[in-house]
């Protein structure tokens, strides 16, 4: 178990405040937050590559406050991958075991052929990695930070920087690693799409606070406020004084006016007739725009914006077009209400 | 097909690149060739000469062995924190740079005259300094440390911390690190700066003259036999420094140059 307690850490203007998660070995654990938001302070605080000012990092029963980034076995790998330049392909990836006393043990050898042949770089090994592709420099990124093998793999925006095909190429594969060799991993991206392929646990953080976490479905579903709804893709968020007033759709309100409901797009069911949703109306289309995979509707009514995702069959199959007049709903157990 | 046009800003590039070339090279190609290689010749049977030229090379080079062990290790310091009076550290590490190098042989002869306690102290100890290879050394390693210094901070600005960062959660110490991540990385350009200090080192006059006119380096020979014998007896010392220098300098900087292709990124 990793058990970080009231964990911060001060970088000039920026500081992580009282930090506390439990993350239980073997999970995939995804850190979720914008640009600036603390996530990789708070990778580098783990590694003990940044100094923490109070509270305690414990890993295994082990607490690994203030000691050194090379006593915690804590690997980390980072979205400009920093691998050696100056080193070939399985120099960078053996760097790990020079400083093991046991190096030549059959168990690291074994462990080496294992994660070369599941990241299948054999055939990179003599190359520097200016010669590597995004995807092959990544892979051997991978390799190196496994081979020792880590307590903790540590994984900074590992995708970021490729293309959209290799991307998910990549993710298949830390899907497919994580599985195979049952490591520890926390991530930290800001693409929830990411996060809901690869997560089992998840964690938002904003401003270097965690404000929520728990496991993915929970924080993408039931969102805990409005800053966390947008981050994970929530598009609609009406406020429920704005719904309950301004339209025929009462939703049971025990909370405050003030407070928002929230319902995912992909949520919205659009159809040419009455639909038998639990909570339905007509609307206006107002706009709608191919993404590509999907297409976006946006519907207007009463004054009340709300966005829907269709497939291409389904808007083809409703003859949707700007303007047009058209049924929407949604069910009870897919409202979120999020405090405001 | 289309025929490529010539930009203006091309021509005047190289029009203002090819008089600096012939502004650098003509003076030295035409010392060169000033005097018959036969005198030359001659002049390395000069044992003041070899002397002298030898005192040169030695006293740079202990400079820059100097400026190296004191210097690499704070142009690391300086290349990885962030520190108020950052800023101000760094100029005072560049006045020798900027002062005209008489003065600064004035400024350091009132460091170490007997009339100062630290010229008091180092005559208690029995270290003689004024007139002695120290003070060539000292005023040498005045006038080229910045050189190292700022080629040594900018190649480990190049070596990316994340790199570092990476090396030491594998189990590398900061140290190990050090040797073999970014000095790994970094050395060649600590070279090319080790070459500049060397070269300044070498080329030193005005604060060696004012610390020690004896024992004599090469450029106070030449200075002295071009003041009391003319120009014909100053040019041959002239020519061999120049091509000793040459030499030396191409040597490393065909070292410093030859990264191989796995290093480039």
């Amino acid at each position: 178990m990793i058990k970080i307690r009231n964990m911060s850490v001060k970088l000039g203007n920026f500081s992580l405040k009282e930090i506390d998660l439990n993350i239980k070995m073997g999970e995939f654990f995804v850190l979720l937050g914008p640009t600036g938001s603390g996530k990789t302070v708070l990778l580098e605080s783990i590694a003990g590559l940044k100094p923490v000012i109070n509270g305690q990092i414990v890993i295994n029963g082990r607490n690994l406050t203030g000691k050194k980034p090379e006593e915690r076995n804590i690997s980390i790998c980072y979205q400009d991958l920093a691998l050696f330049p100056h080193m070939r392909v399985k120099d960078n990836i053996k760097y790990g075991l020079r400083f093991k006393k046991d190096a030549n043990n059959k168990t690291y050898k074994n462990n080496y052929k294992t994660i070369v042949e599941l990241l299948r770089i054999e055939h990179i090994l003599e190359r520097y990695p200016v010669f590597l592709s995004g995807g092959e420099k990544q892979r051997v990124a991978l390799a190196r930070a496994l081979i020792v093998p880590p307590d903790v793999l540590l994984l900074d925006e590992p995708l970021s920087a490729l293309d959209s095909g290799i991307k998910e190429k990549i993710e298949d594969e830390l899907a497919n690693l994580h599985k195979t060799l049952g490591i520890t991993v926390i991530m930290v991206t800001h693409d929830f799409r990411e996060a809901y392929h690869l997560a089992s646990q998840v964690g938002i953080i904003r401003d270097g606070s965690i404000i929520q976490t728990g496991p993915i479905e929970d924080v993408f579903n039931k969102p805990n406020s409005v800053f966390v709804a947008e981050f994970v893709g929530m598009k609609n968020l009406v406020k429920m004084g704005e719904l309950n007033n301004k339209s025929s759709i009462k939703i049971p309100d025990k909370n405050s006016i003030h407070d928002y409901i929230g319902i995912r797009p992909e949520n919205i069911i659009l159809g040419n007739t009455q639909l038998s949703a639990d909570y339905y109306s007509s609307a206006g289309i107002s706009n709608i725009k191919n993404n590509g995979v999907f297409i976006r509707v946006d519907i207007e009514f009463n004054g009340i914006k709300l966005v829907s995702y269709v497939t291409k069959n389904r808007y083809s199959e409703l003859k949707l077009h700007k303007g047009k007049e058209i049924y929407f709903g949604f069910n009870s157990n897919e409202v979120c209400i999020i405090p405001n | 097909m289309e025929k490529k046009k010539l930009e203006l800003i091309f021509i005047v590039s190289i029009f203002s690149g090819t008089i600096i070339l012939l502004f650098f090279m003509y003076p030295i190609i035409s010392t060169l060739f000033w005097t018959k290689p036969g005198i030359i010749w001659e002049t390395l049977g000069d044992r003041e000469v070899i002397k002298t030229i030898s005192l040169s090379i030695g006293a740079a080079t202990l400079a820059t062995i100097v400026s190296f062990v004191l210097g690499v290790p704070f142009a690391y310091f300086l290349a990885r924190n962030d520190f108020k009076g950052k800023n101000l550290v760094e100029s005072i590490i560049n006045i020798p740079i900027v002062i005209p190098h008489p003065v600064a042989g004035i400024c350091l002869l009132t460091v170490i005259s007997p009339r100062r306690w630290t010229g008091q102290m180092l005559e208690s100890m029995g270290i003689e300094v004024m007139g002695t290879v120290t003070a060539v050394v000292i005023a040498m390693t005045f006038v080229s440390m910045p050189f190292l210094i700022n080629a040594a901070k900018e190649a480990f600005q190049w070596v990316s911390p994340r790199m570092e960062n990476v090396s030491r959660t594998l189990g590398a110490s900061h140290i190990q690190t050090f040797f073999l991540v970014t000095f790994s990385l970094a050395w060649r350009d600590i070279l090319s700066g080790m070459i500049m200090t060397w070269a300044r080192a070498i080329s030193e006059f005005g604060a060696v003259i004012i610390l020690a006119y004896h024992p004599m380096i090469a450029p106070t020979l030449i200075y002295e036999r071009f003041t009391a014998y003319g120009m014909m007896y100053a040019i041959p010392v002239t020519v061999i420094l120049i091509i000793i220098c040459l030499i030396v300098f191409i040597l490393l900087r065909l070292l410093a140059a030859n990264r191989s292709r796995g290093e480039e990124i």
